[in-house]
């Protein structure tokens, strides 16, 4: 099973259509709020080299937005 | 081979969806996701018969009231790239006769007699050196998602219309210092909104100010502008750029088969929302209706299908 950790804000709808993909597709996640969480939102940074969210890091690869069929790949999801 | 090919996943295109499963039109609906560009806003107070939904909420009621459709097909989660007009050479083109093949991103070709356009649009960028460079790294277009990011960091907004303004009022919580950029005399937001943000320490109104330039390394360091007025260039030093400044149709894709605006928008007869071409309709923010609202967007489309309904009755 991969290891993905989505940083995210609470007003940011494009965290919430990532979070429906993963839950849609019964994908286990962590999620660090990065409008708090200030040690999570400097290791998005160093990640993403960049500051919009969200950034989903899966097994180190890493997706800047929501982008859909970037994880499905990543994630071997068909349809 | 279809009758109908609706392109948009708005208040537009799903309307336009809904009534033509009413009427049995044999229709697809082609959308990347469903909400258009109210996904995004916290807060829809204006939306007829909802006192108040999230932007994503709305996107959901639109999605679930399409899909309780049994009469349509839905391809979501892809892009129309390109429509191919077929018409037959040697006829009338006011006949109505010859289909259209629409190429998907994801590679899905479809066929239709007619189209609904509902394609919407997108944000404008400022096209100014460093925008495209630093984009994500301090240059930023959704101030609801990505404000809290800037906690402490003195930003600019650029544009002083009601997106301007709103960016400004999602950034106070956060931002130690905000500028807002307005190239005229005074911005053209609702009053109400700049009153409330006024009232704020935090924030700051430049006029006559025009974006030349973001400069920056791994982000963003500063911002210059050139003075309308004095034509004087300057600089200001800033760890974030929102660019605010309205909005381009989403009308390439038709742009050699239909009359467009000097802004790029479809031009309609607005009694039926009929196109330059006699096959093709369009409707919302990528026609050129004068007001940009996702009720008119509704009511526009209702006028399309019906008209396409008659069309097809004849």
């Amino acid at each position: 099973m991969s290891n993905i950790i989505i940083y995210s804000t609470p007003s940011c709808i494009y965290c919430k259509m990532a979070k429906e993909f993963f839950a849609k597709n019964n994908i286990a996640y962590k999620e660090f709020n990065v409008a708090e969480d200030e040690k999570a939102r400097e290791e998005m940074v160093s990640k993403s080299h960049q500051l919009g969210v969200p950034v989903i890091d899966v097994d180190g690869e890493i997706f800047v937005g929501f982008d859909r069929a970037g994880l499905a790949k990543a994630l071997k999801i068909t349809s | 081979m279809y009758d109908l090919l609706i392109i948009g996943g708005g208040p537009g295109g799903v309307a336009a969806g809904i009534y033509a499963a009413r009427k049995k039109i044999k229709a697809v609906l082609v959308t990347d996701t469903f909400g258009g560009q109210s996904l995004v806003s916290t807060d829809v107070q204006n939306w007829v018969g909802t006192k108040s939904v999230s932007g994503f909420d709305l996107g959901k009621m639109l999605e679930e009231h399409l899909r309780a459709q049994e009469d349509i097909e839905i391809v979501d989660s892809d892009v129309v790239v390109s429509v191919k007009d077929e018409a037959p050479p040697s006829r009338d083109a006011s006949a109505g006769e010859g289909k259209f093949i629409v190429t998907t991103k994801n590679g899905k070709m479809l066929e239709s007699k007619y189209l609904l356009i509902a394609s919407g649009s997108r944000r404008r960028k400022l096209g100014v050196t460093g925008e495209h460079e630093l984009d994500g790294k301090g240059v930023a277009y959704c101030s609801t998602c990505d404000a809290p990011l800037f906690k402490g960091k003195t930003v600019a907004v650029v544009g002083g219309g009601n997106s301007g303004l709103e960016a400004v009022g999602d950034l106070l919580p956060y931002a130690a210092k905000i500028y807002l950029l307005e190239r005229g005399e005074r911005p053209k937001g609702d009053p109400v909104t700049l009153e409330r943000i006024q009232k704020s320490e935090k924030f700051s109104l430049l006029t006559n100010m025009q974006v030349r330039e973001i400069f920056g390394d791994a982000f963003v360091k500063g911002l210059k502008y050139a003075d309308t007025k004095s034509g004087e260039m300057k600089e200001l030093a800033v760890e974030g750029v929102f660019v605010e400044i309205g909005a381009v149709p989403n009308s390439e894709f038709v742009k050699n088969l239909v009359a467009l605006n000097k802004f790029g928008e479809i031009v309609v007869d607005h009694k039926t929302q009929r196109t330059s071409h006699p096959r093709i309709w369009a409707v919302g923010d990528v026609s050129d209706v004068r007001y940009k609202q996702n009720n008119i967007s509704a009511g526009d489309a209702v006028k399309g299908i019906l008209n396409i309904y008659e069309e097809i009755q004849k």
